[in-house]
């Protein structure tokens, strides 16, 4: 029977810990301490050893990123928090903002410490209001207790766009510009936020760092499922399941276990239908593929990815065509316009779903279908075109007799479905006279 | 500029004055601005754009990027229902309708005496509490729709 | 600088050589391989890879790569579209993507048969549609300035017009509104696109989004013809094409030269040309008659008036110039009046230096400057407008641009000047000795030992130089200032519009004037010749750089050119002049350009090596305006105005009706300390007051200005003194 391990939220299991007394209380800020008496390559190393790999969704190995900073440019080294949560499903790094602020903070000034920058900014989502509350709070007593050491730490909150999760559109947006995408090469490591050397990682990544250090690249590197998938992550379980919520688990615990063991399974004496493993941007898995473990290897073989640690539940109710719908309709909302196959592609899914879930589509525009996605496959800027595409690829190829069904005589749940005629948002600015909003 | 832009004005400079390149306040700005003004009317564009020393196109242009600023006035109120998957998987749309019918308008719209908008967001990050409902940007986890006449309600009685 | 090292690239199998760096793009061209592209535009900034038309297979790549965004490195091995089916996939993807939402109304659209996205969908495209459901629908064509429209139906997000909007003219009006499917090109508040430079943006929208109202439906491509030639509206000499059909000049657009003006055009140059059929065009020659104002007369019996004149006048003749003759009308001119009539005095708006020459270098080298000083109270832009974005574009690439209102340098300043060797100084301003005191300076700084460095005097006229040099070569005898005047010879419409000349008139007994409008010489002139413009007329002019470009006739005038009938009023004085520019100029090429050839001024004229310094005779010192005093001292009472002449003014721009929206409002720049110590805001009605005049005016509250100084249009300036108060109204 799986269980819980804190590592991340360790001295959270009751209650949350926004009190900078209760976090030393635990323990807090004796990493920072021990970090800063280490030479900055060694903590790097530390991190290499540790197999950390990031916690936003691309999984790349922290250590490496730090390892690729340009050094001697004559320009300042910025670390980059990326607090911008919007992938759906996932609420992990809100709980851990609001569970352990300090942490977080404490893992900002190790890593400032060990990539030698003296100005960090944390790009929250917008939306997060009280996790911005509490985070600027507890700054305000790190500041206070005399720990930032010199180290400046901005809280900068975004304004409500998916795509400025996205790197580089993040830097956009934090230089006060549109949050587009920019083209890579040149690599935040070498030219970032004002054209200096970045690095960005995700809350989770950052409020690890401090538990590397305190335990040892060594412990740490044994927990989950070395080497590849080292580690604790905070699994955000959502959608029809008992007990919603964050759980913090060892790489390798099984879908099944956290679905059923910690989840309290499904509701109602439902039947589990899907189960989206990393994310809506991630493949699908069906219900019989749900004793894969938790880690990059596993979830790679089953044809998916932990992306961002988000599992969405979904019972026999949810039709599949409008799960498309909706998830394509997400994309097209947060696509940010700039580059063709992304905009149009998008856009372009949409009208043919919804076609199909009016049974109005014929077995051609199914076809069309799967060839648009594949037309947005890896033709992008970014990767946001690949994340619609590749999930509603994926609900064909596992589900096709259902969209079949919808070609030949309409939504087989015949209303019953619980994404029925779900209301997505439009474009919050189409006020505009001339712009048109898709039917 | 009367008081109360002047003071926007001295307020936008100390942001500028956090960031090593002042552009980057213009989302902060935006922000203060829209908290001014209810929302961000050209004027409002114009003395934020003077703060910056951009062009009002220029902040228009980042703020129609976003979702959190409000090119048209809005309501003294904001309920926003977030209807993604996880939260439409437990019945958000019941939920919205719930919110419609007592508020008596479409998401997007706003209510007569100006009181309340109404309107879906994307994914609000709660979902494994859905149906996550943002009021004033305050999350409710979860609301259903039996709990929605509670919060109209609440709205009402808070003017 | 060390040459780049130059390295191989294969491309479709076919190996080429480049230059480290070069663009991936440039180098395939280089290999005779088209990559297709829509949003890139080097001259725009680093490439944006946003439209994916350049999708190319890279080894060692798994993913496509974005070509334009990809540079040669060594051992490099590229498949584009020919030889890669999967770029092939790639590229037709892209264009299916476009096509989506772009209607299919080339046969009306203006730019049918000279469209990139038409081309290549051709090329490249997909037979038939697959798209069956609605396409994004705007209303169309919606006006964003009296000069370009927009529709958005046919635009393609490829966000060329805001990136030159933001990154090369700096003006930040035209922007992307909203986000993904819903992005849409405008303005703010659909104001109009208010700026200098607006017009590039027509050329630079690869499909029929953006157009020039002054266009739209006036020709079909295969209907026209382009003239190769320079604009003359400025100092600066833009190479530019006049678009002709059935005679008439139709539009003008940019002939990229790279060291002159980068492909970039300022909205004067490109939207003035209808001045050439405005209403109050002289056709006949005009003589005053007494009582009845004005009559028309034959050539004939015009040449006959002017001989008698001439004749009348003899020794007592002054001739204003206008600076806008070619060097051969003003070669031409001289020679008739020198020659023939021993005739010396000319005066011009504003005296020309050679000893500028010392410090040549094409307007391009701003470009690379580590320091760009720029003296002088007048905008850049009013002067010579590329020269602006040429400065721009400078401080984009690092140069510190400093401006100071006179050739006072501080110390510290002055070293870091002479310290550079890539140092540039500008003059912009009045009382320049025509680029003597800046050429003294650059000398005293040691600029002109330095390649790297430049100066660059910006004159008020578009050919001074050249027609200062013309009409020097054309006689020995100094001039003797005739007192009284007997004739004075208005040439051209700057000078008759000029109060100075018109001063001068009042002086003479008679006045012959020559220009294109009614407006300008019907009252005060004796004989009145009709002009002609720089569009109409083959010849040359000399620009700031000291570049000889050549002028052609892009269209017939409706009047003879000056030099026909020059030519025929030269035979009444035995003076021998042709009526052909190419002669004229064969003749004074032997005097001053070292014999060079009419034809060897190419399409892109080259610029002649630097000549060794010579101190220029001390130039009269014209009274410089003292620095406005720091506002302490500055009680409530007067400010020091500032006339300017913007950019959007003179006898052209005031014809042209879709010009008028550029004009200067009548608005008067306070700084903002004044205007806060006389509670003035942005907006407020003022008037301005100098002894005697006073003029309402807005207010507009400038923190770039300096304190105790304001700023008026000439236009609007009436006849205000140095000294105004000014009060609430
Ligand atoms: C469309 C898109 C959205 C993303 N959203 C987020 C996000 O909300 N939070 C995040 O940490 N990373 C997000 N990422 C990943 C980031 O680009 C980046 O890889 C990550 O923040 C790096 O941090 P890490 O190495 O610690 O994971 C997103 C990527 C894409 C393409
Ligand atoms: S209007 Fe033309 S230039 Fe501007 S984005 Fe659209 S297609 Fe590109
Ligand atoms: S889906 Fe509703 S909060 Fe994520």
């Amino acid at each position: 029977m799986a269980a819980e391990q804190f590592v991340v939220l360790a001295g959270a299991e009751e209650h949350a810990l926004t009190k900078l007394a209760d976090y030393r209380e635990a323990g807090g800020f004796e990493a920072l301490a021990k970090a800063r008496l280490m030479e900055p390559a060694q903590v790097v190393q530390e991190i290499l050893d540790s197999g950390l790999r990031g916690r936003g969704g691309a999984f790349f190995p922290t250590g490496r990123k730090a390892s690729f900073l340009a050094k001697g440019t004559g320009k300042p080294t910025y670390l980059v928090v990326n607090a911008d949560e919007s992938e759906p499903g996932t609420f992990k790094d809100r709980e851990i903002m609001f569970r352990v602020p300090h942490r977080l903070i404490e893992g900002c000034l190790i890593t400032a410490h060990a990539i030698e920058c003296e100005r960090v900014f944390i790009y929250i989502r917008g939306e997060y209001l009280t996790e911005f509350e509490i985070l600027r709070a507890a700054l305000e007593e790190v500041r206070g207790a005399d720990l930032l050491g010199g180290v400046t730490v901005v809280l900068h909150r975004g304004a409500g766009a998916y795509i400025c999760g996205e790197e580089t559109a993040l830097l956009e947006s934090l230089e006060g510009k549109r949050g587009q995408p920019r083209t890579k090469p040149p690599f935040p490591a070498i030219a970032g936020l004002y054209a200096s050397p970045s690095l960005i990682n995700n809350v989770e990544t950052i409020a690890t760092v401090p538990k590397i250090v305190e335990l040892g690249a060594k412990e740490y590197a044994k927990i989950g499922v070395p080497p590849d998938s080292s580690g604790t992550r905070v699994f955000s379980l959502s959608g029809n399941v008992v007990n919603g919520g964050n759980y913090e688990l060892p790489m390798g615990v099984t879908l099944r276990e956290l679905i059923y063991d910690l989840g309290g399974g499904i509701p109602g004496g439902r039947q589990l239908k899907a189960v989206i493993p990393g994310g809506s941007s991630v493949p699908v898995l069906t219900a019989d593929q749900i004793d894969v473990p938790l880690d990059a290897h596993s979830m790679a073989e089953a044809g998916s990815m932990l992306g961002s640690g988000a599992i969405i539940v979904m019972d026999d109710r949810c039709c599949m065509v409008q799960l498309g719908l909706r998830v394509a309709q997400f994309y097209m909302h947060e696509s940010c316009g700039k580059c063709t196959p992304c905009r149009e592609g998008t856009r372009w899914m949409v009208q043919i779903l919804e076609a199909i879930e009016a049974g109005t589509a014929s077995e051609g525009e199914l076809e069309l279908l799967l060839d648009v996605c594949d037309r947005i496959l890896g033709k992008c800027l970014c990767p946001l075109g690949d994340a619609a595409a590749m999930p509603v690829a994926s609900y064909i190829d596992k589900f096709r007799i259902e969209f079949q069904e919808h070609l030949e005589s309409g939504c087989p749940m015949r209303g019953e479905s619980t994404l029925e005629h779900v209301l997505a948002p439009v474009d919050q600015h189409t006020h505009d006279p001339v712009a048109e909003v898709p039917a | 500029m009367n008081a109360q832009e002047k003071t926007l004005y001295d307020e936008i400079q100390e942001i500028r004055a956090l960031y090593p390149v002042s552009r980057s306040a213009t989302l902060p700005a935006l922000r203060l601005a829209q908290e001014r003004y209810g929302w961000l009317s050209p004027d409002a564009f114009r003395s934020v754009a003077d703060a910056l020393d951009e062009t009002p196109a220029y902040c228009m242009s980042v703020a129609s990027f976003y979702d959190m600023y409000h090119l048209k006035p809005v309501g003294r109120h904001l309920v926003e229902v977030c209807t993604n998957v996880s939260c439409a998987l437990v019945g958000a749309q019941q939920v919205l309708e719930a919110f419609q019918s007592e508020l008596g308008v479409h998401a997007g719209e706003t209510t007569e005496d100006g009181e309340v908008t109404l309107r879906t967001v994307e994914c609000a990050g709660g979902c494994g509490w859905g149906t996550v409902v943002a009021v004033d940007h305050r999350y409710r986890e979860p609301v259903r729709a039996e709990d929605v006449p509670a919060i109209v309600e609440e709205l009402r009685r808070g003017r | 600088m060390s040459a780049p090292e130059s390295v191989k690239v294969t491309i479709d199998d076919r190996e080429v050589e480049v230059a480290k760096g070069t663009g991936l793009v440039e180098t395939a061209a280089a290999a005779g391989i088209e990559i297709p592209v829509f949003c890139y535009e080097p001259r725009l900034g680093p490439a944006v890879g946003a439209c994916r038309m350049c999708l190319v297979e890279v080894e060692g790549i798994p993913k496509l790569q974005a070509g334009c965004t990809l540079t040669a490195q060594d051992g490099m091995v590229v498949r584009t579209a020919q030889s890669s089916a999967k770029a092939a996939e790639g590229q037709e993807a892209t264009l299916e993507f476009i096509l989506v939402n772009h209607p299919l109304d080339c046969p009306v659209c203006d730019k049918g048969g000279e469209c990139p996205l038409q081309d290549l969908t051709f090329k490249y495209g997909p037979g038939q549609t697959r798209m069956t459901f609605p396409k994004r629908t705007f209303d169309k064509p919606i006006p964003i300035s009296p000069t370009i429209a927009l529709d958005r139906e046919r635009c393609i997000l490829c966000y060329r017009c805001t990136r030159f909007s933001s990154d090369v003219a700096e003006d930040g009006q035209l922007v992307a509104r909203n986000r993904g499917a819903q992005s849409l090109i405008t303005t703010f508040e659909d104001e109009a696109y208010r700026a200098p430079f607006s017009g590039n943006v027509i050329e630079l929208c690869p499909v029929g989004a953006l157009t020039s109202t002054q266009y739209r439906f006036e020709a079909r491509p295969w209907e026209i013809q382009n003239v190769p030639t320079v604009c003359g509206l400025c100092p600066v000499g833009c190479n530019v094409s006049a678009t002709t059909r059935e005679g008439k000049v139709k539009r003008v657009i940019s002939r990229n030269h790279p060291e002159v003006d980068q492909g970039w055009l300022c909205d004067k140059g490109r939207f003035a040309f209808p001045y050439l059929y405005a209403g109050d065009r002289i056709l006949d020659p005009l003589e005053r008659v007494r009582r009845r104002g004005f009559g028309e007369l034959s050539w004939d019996d015009a040449i006959d008036r002017a001989e008698e004149l001439l004749r009348k006048g003899k020794g007592r003749i002054v001739t204003a110039l206008s600076g806008s003759e070619t060097v051969e009308q003003a070669y031409a001119l001289g020679k008739l009046l020198r020659q023939g009539l021993g005739a010396h005095s000319a005066v011009l708006p504003e005296a020309t230096s050679f000893a500028l020459d010392a410090f040549r270098a094409p307007l391009s080298s701003i470009a690379d400057a580590e320091i760009v000083v720029v003296i002088g109270d007048e905008a850049v832009a009013d002067r010579a407008p590329i020269v602006d974005l040429w400065i721009k574009q400078a401080r984009r690439n690092g140069a510190e641009v400093v401006r100071v209102p006179e050739p006072k340098f501080g110390l510290e300043l002055e070293q870091r000047v002479s310290a550079s060797d890539r140092a540039v100084l500008i003059w912009s301003g009045r009382a320049g000795g025509g680029g003597a005191r800046l050429a003294e300076l650059g000398h005293r700084l040691g600029l002109d030992g330095k390649p790297g460095c430049a100066a660059f005097n910006l004159p008020a006229t578009p050919n001074a130089r050249g027609a200062a040099d013309a009409w020097a070569a054309a006689g020995e005898a100094d001039e003797e200032n005739p007192e009284p005047i007997c004739l004075l010879i208005v040439s051209g419409d700057e000078a008759a519009s000029d109060p100075a000349v018109r001063a001068l008139a009042e002086q003479a007994e008679y006045v012959i004037a020559i220009t294109m409008f009614h407006g300008l010489a019907v009252g005060w002139a004796d004989l009145v010749l009709p002009g002609t413009s720089y569009l109409e007329r083959d010849g040359s002019y000399l620009n700031l750089e000291g570049r000889l470009q050549r002028l052609r006739r892009t269209v017939i005038p409706p009047v003879p050119d000056e030099l026909a009938w020059l030519a025929k009023l030269a035979e009444r004085f035995e003076v021998e002049l042709s009526p052909h520019a190419s002669a004229v100029f064969a003749e004074l090429s032997g005097l001053i350009y070292g014999g060079m050839a009419f034809g060897e001024v190419g399409e892109r004229a080259p610029l002649a090596d630097r000549a060794p310094y010579e101190p220029p005779p001390p130039a009269p010192v014209a009274p410089v305006p003292p620095a406005a005093a720091p506002p302490g001292e500055h009680f409530v009472g007067t400010l020091t105005l500032q006339r300017y002449r913007p950019l959007f003014s003179g006898p052209a721009v005031e014809r042209v009706p879709e010009l008028a929206f550029q004009r200067a409002e009548s608005v008067i720049e306070l700084a903002a300390d004044d205007a806060e110590r006389r509670q003035i805001a942005t907006g407020d009605t003022v008037s301005v007051r100098s002894n005697g005049t006073s003029v309402e005016l807005r207010a507009r509250v400038s923190r770039a200005l300096a304190a105790g100084t304001a700023r008026i249009a000439e236009e609007h300036a009436a006849d205000l003194h140095r000294e105004v108060e000014v009060v609430k109204a």
